[in-house]
Parts: C-alpha cells; sequence; structure tokens
C-alpha cells in the first residue's frame, strides 16, 4: 500500500507541472452537415432496414410454409402408417378401418413413389398355422381395398406374421383386439410422400 | 333340433390318469356327428424288469440302461411296470414263479457287457405264464458320452414293445417343435420322446414356425421369416442349412412344409401370391417341378400326407375366414371331401391336421365348447369322419402329431400353469406332459430313429 501511495503523488506531481508548460492548440472547427449527404445516408439506412425486414418476413413465411409442409407431411406419414383392426377370426375391412384406408388412398395418389408393406397379425387364439393365412387374408384384404381406388397393386407388398409379433404381450379381449391388425411400412418413396390436396 | 345335437357317447372303460374327464359336459350343436371321449375297455399286462446285470464293465451303466428301458416301456402306454424292484428280492436268475405271484405277464432282463468302445446290451422278453423265452436279441451301445447312446437304448425298447405286441413303439424318436424366446423370436428346438437331450436347432433370430421332419428323419423342413417375409429351408438336425427353397409362384408368403413319404416331394402353402394362393409340390430331388394343387381365392394350408402317398389332408378357408375345415383330396389334387363336421353355411373352426402314420386316423384341434376352447380330435377314416374322439378336457390344446407308433400324440397345451408339450395315448386316454412352464408349439414327431 505504501509503494501504491508514492507512486500516485507522483504522478499528480508531474500532471500539475505538465498543465502550466503553455496554452492548448485551437480545436478544429466542426464540420459543416451537407443536408443532401445526409439525407441520402438516412434514406439509404432505412432502406437497407425495410429491405431485411422485407427478407426477413419473406424467410420467415417460407420457413414457416415449410414448417407447415414438414407438418403435413409428417401428419400425411402417420396417417400413412396407421393401422386398422380387425374382428376376431375375420378379414372383412371394417368402417373405422375404411375410413383410415380412406385417408391413405388420398395421400397415395398425391405421392406416386411411394410403396408400401402391409403386414397382417393375428391375436394369439385358434391354430398357429391358421393365423398365417388370416394375417395373409387381412393384408389381402387391405390391398384389395386400395387397390379398388385405383392405386396399382404392384404399389403394394403383404407380408403375415400370423401370431408371431403381437402389439400388446396380454391375454384379455382389449389386448387381442390390438393384436388383430393391419400394420404399414413404407418400404419406397418416404421422401416423396405429398400430402393430400 | 333333432340330429342336430351331438350325441355324447357315454365314456366306456375310460382309463385315463391326471385327466378328469366330464362325459356329459353340454356341448355345441354340430350337425350329424357324434363326439365321444372313448377308449377301449383296454387291458395293459403287466411287465416287470428284472435289475439289468454288466460284465466286463457294463455293470457300471446297467443300472442306468435299465432305468431308460423301464420308462420307456411305461411311457409306450401298453403295460403296467413293476420295475425298481431290490436286488434281493429278485435275484439275479429268473425265477418265474417268484414273477407270476407278482403278477407279471412279462419279464425283461437284461445284461451289458463292455465290448469295444462301447457295449453290447443282451436283452430277453421272458413269457411269465408259459415260463419261457419269447425273444432275445444284441444291441451295440456306444459310449455314454456318445450323442447316440440314450437312442440306441430307446431302439432296444422299442425292439421289446415289437416283441410282446407286435406293434412298433416310438421311444426312439424325437420331436420337433418351435419356442418363444426372452426377445420374442421364435426358433426351432428339439427334445427327444422321453423328454431328454433339449437341443436349440436355429438361431435365426425371427420367427420360425412349422418344423417337420423329413421321412428318413435326416432334415426338418421349416418356415422362417428371417428376410423380412417367409419361406422355406431345410436345415439338418444340428441347424445346418441344406436348402432354401425358391420364391417359385413370385412374391406371397412360403409356409406349412410336408414331406411326401418318399422323401422328395415337399408340399407347401403360398398364402397371398400375386397369382394364385394354395398348396403346392416341388420335386427337391430334381430341383424342379412345381405344381399347384389346390386353393384360389381361397386359402389351402397346413398340408399332411397319408402315409402310402395318395392322399392329403389339409385345413382350407373356403367356406369363410372364421370356420376353418379339414379336407382331404388325392395328393395330386382333385376333389376334396370335409373331413370335420362341416355343413354348408353352419359353423365350427377345424384346424392343424395330421395324418396318423398308420393311415386310418387323421388328428386335429377343434373349437368344439362353448368357451371357444380348443380340443385336440381324431376322426376315423374308416367311418368317413363322422365319428369324432375327443382326446383332452381342460384347457387349450393345438396341433397334434402322430408318434411313429400311429397311437400316442403330441400337441400343444396351455393350461392354468402355463404352457407345455402333452403326449395323449390315443387308445388309452392318459396324458403326460413332456416338456412344461415353456411358451412351446407346433410339434412335429419324428419318424423311428434309425441307427447314427
Amino acid at each position: 500500500m505504501i509503494v501504491r501511495r508514492f507512486f500516485v503523488t507522483v504522478f499528480a506531481a508531474t500532471l500539475l507541472v505538465g498543465a502550466c508548460g503553455g496554452d492548448p492548440p485551437p480545436p478544429p472547427p466542426p464540420p459543416q452537415p451537407d443536408q443532401d449527404s445526409l439525407q441520402r445516408y438516412n434514406d439509404s439506412v432505412a432502406a437497407a432496414e425495410a429491405e431485411r425486414r422485407a427478407e426477413a418476413q419473406r424467410l420467415a413465411a417460407e420457413r414457416a410454409a415449410e414448417a407447415e409442409l414438414q407438418r403435413a407431411v409428417r401428419a400425411a406419414r402417420a396417417t400413412l402408417e396407421e393401422m386398422v383392426f380387425f374382428d376376431y377370426d375375420m378379414s372383412e375391412i371394417r368402417d373405422d378401418a375404411q375410413a383410415a384406408l380412406r385417408a391413405k388412398v388420398d395421400i397415395l395418389r398425391a405421392s406416386p413413389q411411394v410403396q408400401i408393406r402391409i403386414e397382417g397379425h393375428a391375436d394369439e387364439r385358434g391354430s398357429t398355422e391358421y393365423n398365417m393365412a388370416l394375417g395373409n387374408r387381412r393384408a389381402e384384404a387391405v390391398r384389395q381395398f386400395l387397390s379398388g381406388f385405383g392405386l396399382a397393386e404392384n404399389r403394394f407388398e403383404i407380408v403375415s406374421f400370423g401370431e408371431g409379433r403381437p402389439l400388446q404381450q396380454g391375454s384379455s379381449e382389449s389386448d387381442w383386439a390390438r393384436n388383430r391388425r393391419g400394420q404399414f411400412v413404407i418400404t419406397a418413396g418416404a421422401n416423396a410422400i405429398n400430402p393430400a390436396n | 333340433m333333432i340330429g342336430t345335437r351331438w350325441r355324447v357317447a357315454a365314456a366306456v372303460g375310460v382309463m385315463m390318469t391326471g385327466l378328469g374327464v366330464s362325459a356329459a359336459a353340454a356341448q355345441d350343436e354340430l350337425p350329424g356327428v357324434s363326439l365321444g371321449l372313448v377308449y377301449a375297455n383296454s387291458y395293459l399286462p403287466a411287465l416287470a424288469v428284472q435289475p439289468f446285470t454288466g460284465a466286463f464293465g457294463g455293470d457300471m451303466i446297467a443300472p442306468q440302461v435299465e432305468a431308460i428301458v423301464g420308462r420307456d416301456l411305461r411311457g409306450s402306454d401298453r403295460f403296467e411296470v413293476i420295475d425298481s424292484l431290490p436286488d434281493a428280492m429278485v435275484g439275479t436268475q429268473v425265477d418265474y414263479a417268484l414273477w407270476d405271484r407278482l403278477g407279471a405277464v412279462w419279464l425283461v432282463t437284461g445284461e451289458v457287457e463292455g465290448a469295444d468302445d462301447g457295449y453290447m446290451l443282451i436283452v430277453e422278453l421272458h413269457d411269465v405264464v408259459y415260463g419261457e423265452v419269447r425273444d432275445r436279441g444284441r444291441f451295440r451301445l456306444p459310449a455314454q458320452t456318445d450323442d447316440d447312446f440314450r437312442m440306441s437304448v430307446h431302439r432296444t425298447s422299442d425292439e421289446i414293445v415289437r416283441w410282446a405286441t407286435g406293434d412298433p413303439g416310438m421311444a426312439a424318436s424325437r420331436i420337433a417343435f418351435t419356442m418363444v424366446g426372452n426377445d420374442g423370436n421364435k426358433e426351432i428346438y428339439v427334445i427327444d420322446s422321453d423328454g431328454e437331450n433339449l437341443d436349440q436347432v436355429t438361431d435365426y433370430n425371427s420367427l420360425t414356425e412349422s418344423p417337420t421332419w423329413s421321412p428318413d428323419a435326416s432334415r426338418i423342413a421349416l418356415a422362417s421369416w428371417k428376410t423380412g417375409v417367409p419361406r422355406i429351408y431345410e436345415v439338418d438336425r444340428f441347424g445346418t442349412e441344406l436348402r432354401a427353397l425358391p420364391a417359385l409362384r413370385g412374391a406371397g408368403d412360403y409356409v406349412t412344409p410336408a414331406y411326401h413319404p418318399d422323401g422328395r416331394t415337399l408340399a407347401f402353402t403360398v398364402n397371398g401370391s400375386a397369382s394364385q394362393s394354395g398348396i403346392f409340390t416341388y420335386d427337391l430331388e430334381r430341383d424342379c417341378c412345381l405344381a399347384f394343387l389346390s386353393g384360389g381365392p381361397w386359402y389351402d394350408i397346413s398340408p399332411t400326407y397319408s402315409p402310402d402317398g395318395r392322399w392329403l389332408a389339409f385345413n382350407t378357408l373356403r367356406f369363410g375366414d372364421n370356420v376353418p375345415q379339414v379336407m382331404m383330396m388325392p395328393s395330386e389334387g382333385g376333389a376334396a371331401e370335409t373331413l370335420s363336421p362341416y355343413e354348408y353355411g353352419g359353423s365350427g373352426f377345424y384346424a392343424a391336421p395330421d395324418w396318423s402314420p398308420n393311415g386310418d386316423l387323421v388328428a386335429f384341434h377343434g373349437r368344439i365348447d362353448r368357451r371357444g376352447r380348443y380340443h385336440i380330435l381324431v376322426a376315423n377314416l374308416e367311418d368317413g369322419g363322422r365319428v369324432l374322439r375327443q382326446l383332452t378336457s381342460e384347457g387349450n390344446n393345438e396341433a397334434p402329431s402322430w408318434a411313429p407308433d400311429g397311437r400316442h400324440l403330441v400337441f400343444a397345451g396351455e393350461r392354468s400353469w402355463g404352457f407345455g408339450l402333452m403326449i395323449v395315448d390315443v387308445a388309452t386316454g392318459r396324458v403326460r406332459s413332456l416338456l412344461g412352464g415353456l411358451r412351446v408349439d407346433l410339434p412335429d414327431w419324428s419318424p423311428a430313429l434309425p441307427p447314427a
């Protein structure tokens, strides 16, 4: 502390000596503003600002549109992949399944590159080998339903897993109801899904 | 309603253990069919097994060999077996008077001698009533560590059954089946007919279904989803892949293989083919000649050949998805007739047929009670399948497969305690558990195994 105080004292003394050395030089005259150039300058700043804002808005809108499209594509994909369910020992398309399949038809029409594998499943009851056939019957019923709307049959492949790949492990009626299902796997054109118009 | 009620035939002389049967249980209506829990009033002769003796090192394994034989003979369900008697009681000499007092009709004696790397088993079957040797034979056994040791003893047991009854046994055989693992996949396993030597055959990490033995028991055909879609493969007992059947008919599910008794023709099902679904055959030996037998817009599945190869029984969905029926047709295709009790527009669920090696019976399962449970049924072809015998009465019971003796069936059972493979003796109705507590399915009993 003592050392520091010593230095401060010396520095102050030096300043005092210097101030007493003579008059300072006159300050330079302030520049006279050129009104025209100032206006041009301000205008250009405003224009750039507006342009930037417009660009930002355009980008935001673009992003929003893109996000909206992505959301729609995701929704379309979810619609394509939505499972349908069947009654016990039946391959008939139920009413609720018809609505779900109808929604797929519109998307598939708008997305000609998309191909789908339809997987048929059965619940655990009954004969294991019979269930292999029943699962295939269900997948085939879905394929027939979809191609009935003019979609090319070769856009769909079908496979049955019988009772071998249950969605739910339990053995209650609600488990079985979830296991009697058609599942949809997009095998081609996953990046070319267009939402239905 | 008259004539459309199930007539539950009275159970005559039902001899069953561990099987509570209520013959008067009300059944659903089934037109034109009588259903019976009917067994011949069977008498089982008592067969005694005298402690086996040994020589030249054979004494070390004589008790084990004797135990295997005793268990096999008990499992044949043809005798009341008297064994595990103390040596002091029965001695080493054959004492017909003693065995007669104990009620034995047959007596089996055996001696195990060390020979080369293995043993020689000398077995005699005595007729106690007449006090004479009925038959004798010498059977070579490999070393105990040999993979074929137990099977060799089983072959001896089957020979004793043949001496005593004139019929083949089924001890020297294995059963292939599917089992679900912790990962949810299904693989093929085999187990000896006496529940020993459980071996995993496939390791596809996939769904694997419908194992079926070739007639010489050297191959197993199966359906696997290992490529994503079901295709048919042939493997040996150790899972080595011998053949992958190509997708001969284009896209579709290739499932439910069955060997023709000639071993060179394979029948199988194609489901969901763009061209034609149904049952096909393929010549494995010439690797050609796909033939379409039966099917169409409906599905025909699960073929099984008659032992003479002239007929095929199968399962059909042609009457509707929810009323699968068992039918039979000539094995080259042709007009099919129903074997399960179905009348047009009626109900009934029958599946998974298997033709007996004797040719006279077809087993399948049916949903035949009000609770929607499945039971093992046997149709006798001599009366046109109009009389069904119900062999199970509790739990769920599916996918029967005949033993090489044409008398036992293995099936997948579900009980309150879990799942398991079970064996029923068609003659007596006796049911026993082969493998319990595991999620097992689709058993297929091998033919009699020839010596390795």
